[in-house]
């Protein structure tokens, strides 16, 4: 059987390549797509060889089997609880989950009473140099594990990244929640007190662009993580994933996307990388096509992993605001 | 003139700088104190005590590289006896000595230096050049790591273990990042810092920390602090303006990398190395930058006062991982 998919929007870029994982995937066929921007959208569906929808009640009505949100943050809630009100089986929701913690928990509880399940899409999850990593301190390669320490940096991404009325915040909210979602899966612990330094001065917009994080994990645990648009326009790449995980009998330093050629443009003038690691979308929407055909997938992040990771990018403004580390619970319960 | 150089402790560092003040023309080492008297000779003419070392020796400047808990008492007598004064980082484990040390050294007028060697590693003075000539325009975020083993002594009694002593790597390390940092993007404001000091189960065998700095400028600063990574030793920088990016990394900068047969025929480990000119050894230019200043009668570059500030920042640094809250700095 094929399943029926659909993609909400493609505000979010990472849509484009969902799209490109579904259309490939031999058990799956994308039905159709819907975008409030219906020239993107009908572009898109010319792209993907499959059908714009105006009206996503409309795409809805078609027997989907699954639905991709990735939308702008704001309107997460809105499309997932409509996906799954239409009884879609599965849903792939962008990150971050929500701008509110009270918006994702509602999502994850309006999923959950109607045996929708719900994923959230942390593709870095999948990245063989991080599952290696996960593996080799599970296994207690480094023994106690005592701290780490993250970066997701970037560039500064324009349009409605920067609009917190449809972001619900900058760099902080748009990169805590890969970092802290990883160090989720390193630690198994909940994080018990954030601390933050937050500024905007690399684009001098509304939006921050520079965070930095300490979380303090139960157990004592602790981990810092940079979050901030830092690389300048002309950075040979997008940016990085990096992790170094600190224990008692040693350190491993794990960097996602360093498997990259180096490439001088002559005629451009340019220097910039090529990554020929192995892409991480593929690999997660199979893992969400199974999700959807009911099979167990222990690797994809669940709603309440997105959640959670939405808790501590929050409090860090919380923590930002005060100049002193915020307990994680404390936050979310102001929300 | 040739100055007369008294080296007070022949350990690690005395070591480095017992080699640097024989090859400096200028300078002589006339006297040496430790309570090893085979590292004293190894050094240069042993002295048994402070007294006997000043008056027989006659030395222009006293050299101060005992380990931190001696540096006040060092710096008092040589001020006291109105010597030159080099004084190794930290300065000291406490403000109050610091500030007993700067009164000490103004009271006498002696010209008096701190080993804040990073300003001297060739990395970080030409990042600091760079940033001055607006290279990233306005420093926005900057991260420093400091990557290493817990210090060995090799069997001698490990002070660096005692937290009390040494104040662990926040204090004896990492300060070196907080003094560049501050001579690079100005004051800091704010620090937050997690770190393993003061547990009881790990230090002595390990510590690692991550500092967190607010600047007075508005940047945002991150120092990695690292005796956890069992060999080796590495250094990282990055700068982020709004300009623009430097990146420094100590492992991809090396000139030169050894991998070699072990004789049992195992694969041998790669050593990388970074080998500069004699008189571009950051701690012969520090030393040689102290007797320019002698010589021309001019401010040593690194004044005790810049000491007390970055021992300040490092010791807001340990209150914060004692406190978990953050320390706000006037």
């Amino acid at each position: 059987m094929t399943l029926k998919i659909a993609i909400f929007s493609f505000a979010h870029m990472h849509a484009q390549s969902y799209a490109a994982a579904i259309a490939a995937n031999s058990g799956a066929a994308l039905v159709g797509v819907w975008d409030a921007d219906a020239a993107r959208g009908q572009a898109m569906a010319d792209l993907y060889k499959t059908t714009f929808y105006a009206s996503e009640r409309e795409l809805l009505a078609q027997g989907l089997d699954g639905a991709v949100v990735a939308s702008e943050n704001v309107h997460h809630r809105r499309l997932v609880e409509m996906a799954a009100e239409a009884g879609v089986k599965a849903i792939l929701c962008e990150k971050p989950l929500a701008t509110t913690v009270a918006n994702a928990r509602a999502m994850v509880d309006y999923c959950a009473a109607r045996n929708v399940k719900l994923a959230t899409a942390f593709p870095c999850r999948y990245s063989p140099a991080f599952q290696s990593l996960l593996q080799k301190v599970q296994s207690g390669a480094v023994g106690k594990v005592l701290a780490i320490r993250g970066a997701n940096r970037g560039k500064a991404p324009g349009g409605w990244f920067v609009d917190k009325a449809l972001s619900g915040g900058g760099a902080v909210l748009d990169h805590t929640v890969h970092a802290a979602d990883l160090n989720w899966l390193l630690l198994g612990r909940n994080a018990a007190e954030v601390y933050a330094e937050i500024g905007s001065e690399f684009q001098h917009a509304a939006c921050e662009d520079t965070g930095f994080l300490t979380i303090n994990y139960d157990g004592g645990v602790f981990a810092t993580l940079d979050t901030s648009w830092s690389r300048p326009k002309n950075y040979p790449t997008w940016g990085d994933v990096t992790i170094q995980v600190v224990g008692t009998e040693g350190v491993i330093d794990a960097d996602l996307f360093a498997q990259n050629l180096v490439c001088y443009d002559g005629a451009a003038g340019t220097a910039s990388w090529s990554n020929w690691g192995s892409g991480t979308d593929t690999e997660m929407i199979a893992d969400f096509l199974r999700l959807t055909a009911g099979e167990d997938t222990p690797r994809l992040a669940t709603g309440e992993d997105g959640l959670r990771a939405v808790q501590i990018a929050l409090t860090a403004y919380e923590s930002a605001a005060m100049g002193q580390p915020v307990p994680v619970a404390a936050a979310a319960m102001r929300d | 003139m040739t100055y007369r150089v008294a080296l007070i402790g022949a350990g690690t560092m005395g070591d480095v700088h017992a080699r640097h003040w024989n090859a400096m023309p200028g300078a002589e080492i006339v006297g040496v104190l430790d309570p090893r008297a085979d590292a004293a000779r190894a050094a240069g003419p042993a002295f048994a005590d402070w007294d006997t070392l000043i008056s027989q020796s006659k030395p222009d400047i006293v050299d101060i590289c005992t380990p931190t808990p001696f540096h006040r008492e060092y710096v008092e007598k040589a001020a006291a006896a109105g010597k030159a004064i080099f004084v190794e980082k930290p300065l000291s484990r406490s403000i109050e000595d610091c500030d007993a040390m700067l009164a000490a050294v103004e009271k006498a007028g002696v010209p008096a230096m701190s080993g804040h060697v990073l300003r001297y590693f060739p990395e970080f003075a030409a990042a600091k050049r760079a940033v001055d000539a607006g290279t990233v325009g306005k420093p926005i975020t900057i991260r420093t790591a400091r990557m290493a083993g817990f210090p060995d002594l090799g069997g001698r009694p490990n002070w660096y273990a005692d937290p009390a002593q040494s104040g662990g790597l926040v204090l004896d390390m990492i300060l070196h990042d907080f003094d560049w940092l501050r001579w690079t993007f100005g004051p800091v404001t704010r620090v937050f810092a997690k770190g393993l000091y003061g547990q009881e189960e790990y230090f002595g065998d390990l510590d690692y920390a991550l500092v967190t700095l607010r600047f007075a400028s508005g940047a945002v600063g991150h120092v990695t602090g690292s005796w956890a990574h069992p060999g080796g030793f590495r250094t990282t920088l990055e700068i982020a303006g709004d300009a623009g990016l430097i990146e420094h990394d100590s492992d991809r900068s090396a000139p030169l990398s050894a991998m070699l047969k072990t004789k049992g025929g195992a694969g041998g480990v790669a050593v990388p190395e970074s080998p500069m000119a004699p008189t571009e050894d950051p701690y012969y230019q520090e030393l040689a930058a102290f007797v320019h200043a002698l010589q021309n009668n001019l401010p040593p570059p690194v004044t005790l006062q810049d000491a007390r500030e970055a021992t300040r920042i490092a010791l807001a640094a340990l209150e914060s991982i004692e406190t978990g809250k953050s320390v706000t700095l006037s």
